[in-house]
C-alpha cells in the first residue's frame, strides 16, 4: 500500500520542511567517501560522481523543461536544478517514510485476523509495503542521500508521512477499507507517478504499482466478506466506511485553489492535480460503494450530469491540518513505534557491521567457512 | 476407523497437529515483528519465514480436517480449539524477546523442522513426500537466515555476544523436547543427530560453545494462552461469520 | 540523536546493487539496491526483497562502492561521436530486391 507524499508538495507553506538539503549532504558524503574510502559506502552506483561537479541549471532552464516536456527522462548523474533534487529528495522519502509508517496500523491486526487465510494475505501485503519502502528509499538515495539521514528526518519528526497512517484501525472492517479505500486512492496517484519524470522514481513506481495491483482487491474483498456476513459485520463495515471515508478524500491534499504555487508539474514529477485526482477517485468509488450496499457519509454526494461527475461535500480541512500538524489519533504512537524498532535494532545493526569488517579482515588470510545447511 | 483418522493416509493425527500447531504459533511469534524489525530488508526476511510457517500449518489443519471429515475445517481448528488442545512444540509459544532470542529459536525450530521434513523424504504416501519437500526447502532458508545471524552476534560485537548467550540460556529448557519428540514414522534418534550436528556446525563458526541440553523442561503454557487469546479473540466473538 | 547515528556511520550497512537473472537464457538485469552487512547477507536479503514474486533464478549482489561509472559530464564526448558511423548498421547497404532476406 502507498501513499502520498505528493499531497505534503502542495503544502509547503505550512508544513514544516525537511531541513535536508541535499547538495550539500551530497557534497559532505563525497568529501567523507574520498577521506575515508572504502568504509562509508552512502551512495549509490548511479550517483558515483559528485553533483556540484556538474552544472547546475536554474529552476526554469529552458534546456531542461525541454527535456522533460520532451519526456525525456532524468537521470541522477544528469545535470538538474536544486530546487528540482531537493523536491525528490522530499516527496521520495516522504512516500517512503508512508510506506514504512503504513505497516503498523495494519501490522497491529496480523495476530488478530479472523482466519488463516486473511492472515496470511495480511502478512503478505504488509510485507510488501516495507518492500515498497525500501525500493523507494533506494531512489532517493540516488539522489544523494543517505538512508540514514532520511531515517533521522523521520525519527526526529523533520519529515513527514502520511497523515491517512495517524488514523487508528478499530476494527477488522478497517483492514478491508484500507486496502479498499486507502490503497485505491494510492494507486490513484501512483499510477502517473509511473511516467514521472526522474528515471529511479518512476522505475520504483512501476514496480509497486505492478505489486500493488493485489492490495486494493484483497481490501475489497474484505469489505464485501463483511457487508455479505452476519448483522454484526455489515454494521462494522458501514462504520468503518464512515470512519475512512473523509481522511481518505483528503489523503489527496488540499484544493488546487488553496495549495502553494510548485513546479511540480512543469518538472513532470506531478502529473494530475490534487482535486483531479480526488475527483477520479470519488468517480470510481461510488458504484463499488454501491454494489457493497454501502452508505456514504455525505448527504451532497449526487451525480452531476452536466459535469459528468459526482459533486460530494465540503471537506473538513481544520482536520485535515489539526492531523498533518501532529494531532492526529495516532501520531504519537506510531513514530514513537519506528524510533523504538529502530533502536532497539542498533545492536542488531552494530553485530553485522562489525562482524562484517572481522570476516573481511580474516578472508584476506584465509577463505570463508561455509556453514552446512 | 484408524485409517480415515490418518493424516496423508500415514499420520497419525496428534502428529500433524503438534507440527501444526508448532508451524502456527512460531509463525505468529514471527509476525508479531512485521513493522518493529531491525532493518527494513530484515523485516522483509523474517515475514517470508511466517509466511512459510503459516502455509504450512494452513496444509497441515486442512489435511488434518479432511481426514476427520466431521466438518472440522483449518480454521474451526485454529480459531476454536482451546489452548490446553494445542500440542505444539513449547519453544514455539515462548514469547519474541530480544532478536537474538528470535534468531534462536528459529534456529533451533528450523533445525527441528529439517530433520522432520527430510525424515519424510521416503515416504510412500505422495501428497506428504510432496508437501514434506517443499516445507524442507523453506526449513533450509530459514535455518540459514538464522545461522548467520547467529554467527553474527557470537563472533560479532561484546553487546550481541552477551545477548546471545542469555539467549541461549533462556531458550535451554526448550531444547530437550526438540531431541525427544516422538513423531510416527520419524524417530526421534536420526532427527537429533541431524539436529545437534546443524546446531553444532552453527555455534562453532559463531565461537559459541557447543550445544547444552539440561534436564529440566520448559512451560510456555501461559504465554500460548495469551498468545491464543489475541489470536483467537475476534473470530470467537463473532462463532457463525465467514470472513 | 542524529550525533549519535552521525559518530556510528561505520555501523551503518553498505549499499549494494542487485542484479536478478529472471529465467535462464536471459540476463542478470539491474532491479535496485539495498544496504547488508556483507556479501552473504547481501545475497539473502536480496531473495527476500528482489524475488518474492519468484522474478528470479539467479541474483548477483555487487557493493555499490565497486561499481565504476563513466563521467557525466563526458558524455557528449563519449557517446555522440558513435552517432555518425552508420555503416555499422545493416540498413546503411543496399541489397538488390531479387537477393531477398540477407
Amino acid at each position: 500500500m502507498i501513499t502520498f507524499a505528493s499531497c505534503f508538495v502542495r503544502c509547503e507553506a505550512t508544513v514544516t520542511s525537511v531541513p535536508i538539503d541535499p547538495l550539500k549532504a551530497t557534497f559532505w558524503i563525497w568529501v567523507e567517501y574520498r577521506r575515508q574510502k572504502p568504509e562509508p559506502v552512502l551512495m549509490q552506483a548511479e550517483t558515483a560522481h559528485p553533483a556540484d561537479a556538474l552544472r547546475r541549471p536554474e529552476r526554469n532552464d529552458p534546456a531542461f523543461l525541454a527535456k522533460i516536456a520532451a519526456e525525456q527522462k532524468i537521470e541522477p548523474q544528469d545535470e538538474m536544478p536544486d530546487d528540482y533534487r531537493k523536491h525528490l529528495v522530499r516527496q521520495i522519502s516522504q512516500h517512503a517514510h508512508s510506506e514504512i509508517v503504513g505497516m503498523l496500523p495494519e501490522g497491529g491486526w496480523i495476530t488478530r485476523a479472523p482466519s488463516l487465510k486473511r492472515k496470511e494475505v495480511l502478512l503478505a501485503k504488509v510485507q510488501d509495503e516495507g518492500g515498497h519502502g525500501l525500493y523507494l528509499y533506494a531512489a532517493a538515495e540516488t539522489l544523494g542521500v543517505s538512508r540514514q539521514s532520511l531515517l533521522d528526518a523521520l525519527h526526529s519528526g523533520r519529515a513527514k508521512y502520511s497523515s491517512i497512517f495517524n488514523y487508528a484501525t478499530e476494527t477488522w472492517a478497517d483492514i478491508g477499507m484500507i486496502g479498499w479505500l486507502v490503497d485505491g486512492a494510492a494507486i490513484m496517484n501512483q499510477v502517473p507517478l509511473c511516467r514521472c519524470s526522474y528515471g529511479p522514481y518512476a522505475r520504483a513506481m512501476i514496480r509497486i504499482c505492478k505489486e500493488e495491483s493485489f492490495h486494493q482487491r484483497q481490501g475489497f474483498d474484505i469489505v464485501r466478506s463483511l457487508v455479505e456476513g452476519t448483522t454484526e459485520q455489515k454494521a462494522m463495515a458501514q462504520a468503518s466506511f464512515e470512519r475512512w471515508w473523509w481522511p481518505t478524500l483528503m489523503m489527496f491534499g488540499p484544493h488546487d485553489s488553496d495549495s502553494v504555487h510548485t513546479q511540480a508539474s512543469d518538472w513532470g514529477i506531478k502529473r494530475l492535480s490534487n482535486d483531479e485526482l480526488r475527483q477520479r477517485f470519488v468517480d470510481v468509488t461510488v458504484p463499488q460503494a454501491a454494489y457493497l450496499g454501502l452508505t456514504i457519509p455525505d448527504p451532497a454526494l449526487c451525480w452531476n450530469a452536466e459535469r459528468g461527475h459526482y459533486d460530494f461535500g465540503p471537506l473538513d480541512w481544520d482536520e485535515f491540518w489539526r492531523v498533518v500538524k501532529g494531532g492526529g489519533p495516532c501520531n504519537e504512537a506510531r513514530l514513537s513505534a519506528r524510533v523504538t524498532a529502530f533502536e532497539n535494532g542498533a545492536w542488531v545493526r552494530e553485530a553485522a557491521a562489525e562482524h562484517a569488517r572481522k570476516r573481511k579482515f580474516e578472508r584476506a588470510a584465509k577463505p570463508a567457512e561455509k556453514i552446512a545447511a | 476407523m484408524a485409517a480415515t483418522t490418518l493424516v496423508f493416509g500415514v499420520l497419525p493425527q496428534a502428529d500433524a497437529l503438534r507440527l501444526a500447531d508448532t508451524c502456527l504459533l512460531w509463525a505468529h511469534r514471527l509476525s508479531e515483528w512485521c513493522g518493529h524489525g531491525p532493518a527494513i530488508e530484515e523485516d522483509i526476511a523474517l515475514t517470508n519465514t511466517a509466511l512459510d510457517a503459516i502455509g504450512q500449518a494452513r496444509a497441515l489443519y486442512q489435511a488434518v480436517a479432511l481426514a476427520r471429515g466431521d466438518g472440522s475445517s483449518e480454521d474451526t481448528l485454529a480459531y476454536f480449539r482451546d489452548p490446553d488442545e494445542f500440542c505444539n512444540l513449547s519453544i514455539a509459544a515462548v514469547a519474541n524477546g530480544d532478536y537474538a532470542q528470535t534468531v534462536l529459536r528459529s534456529l533451533y525450530l528450523s533445525a527441528w523442522f529439517i530433520s522432520v521434513w527430510e525424515g519424510f523424504a521416503h515416504t510412500n504416501a505422495i501428497e506428504l513426500h510432496r508437501f514434506a519437500a517443499e516445507s524442507a526447502k523453506a526449513a533450509r532458508m530459514c535455518f540459514r537466515h538464522a545461522s548467520d545471524w547467529a554467527v553474527r552476534f557470537g563472533d560479532g560485537t561484546g553487546e550481541s555476544r552477551a545477548r546471545m548467550e542469555r539467549a541461549l540460556l533462556l531458550l535451554e529448557p526448550f531444547v530437550l523436547e526438540l531431541l525427544d519428540a516422538e513423531l510416527t514414522g520419524s524417530p526421534a534418534q536420526s532427527r537429533s543427530g541431524s539436529f545437534r550436528q546443524r546446531i553444532d556446525a552453527c555455534f562453532a563458526q559463531a565461537t559459541l560453545s557447543p550445544l547444552s541440553v539440561g534436564s529440566s523442561r520448559g512451560s510456555s503454557a501461559a504465554e500460548r494462552r495469551a498468545l491464543l487469546t489475541e489470536m483467537q479473540s475476534l473470530a470467537r466473538l463473532h462463532p457463525t461469520a465467514r470472513w | 540523536m542524529s550525533q549519535v547515528h552521525d559518530q556510528n556511520s561505520g555501523n551503518d550497512w553498505p549499499l549494494f546493487e542487485v542484479f536478478v537473472r529472471s529465467k535462464q537464457g536471459l540476463d542478470h538485469k539491474h532491479v535496485g539496491s539495498l544496504h547488508a552487512a556483507d556479501d552473504t547477507h547481501a545475497i539473502s536479503l536480496a531473495r527476500d526483497v528482489y524475488t518474492r514474486r519468484q522474478e528470479g533464478v539467479s541474483i548477483w549482489v555487487v557493493p555499490a562502492a565497486s561499481i565504476t561509472a563513466s563521467a557525466p559530464e563526458q558524455k557528449s564526448d563519449n557517446f555522440d561521436p558513435m552517432a555518425n558511423k552508420i555503416y555499422r548498421h545493416p540498413t546503411f547497404y543496399d541489397i538488390p530486391d531479387e537477393i531477398g532476406h540477407m
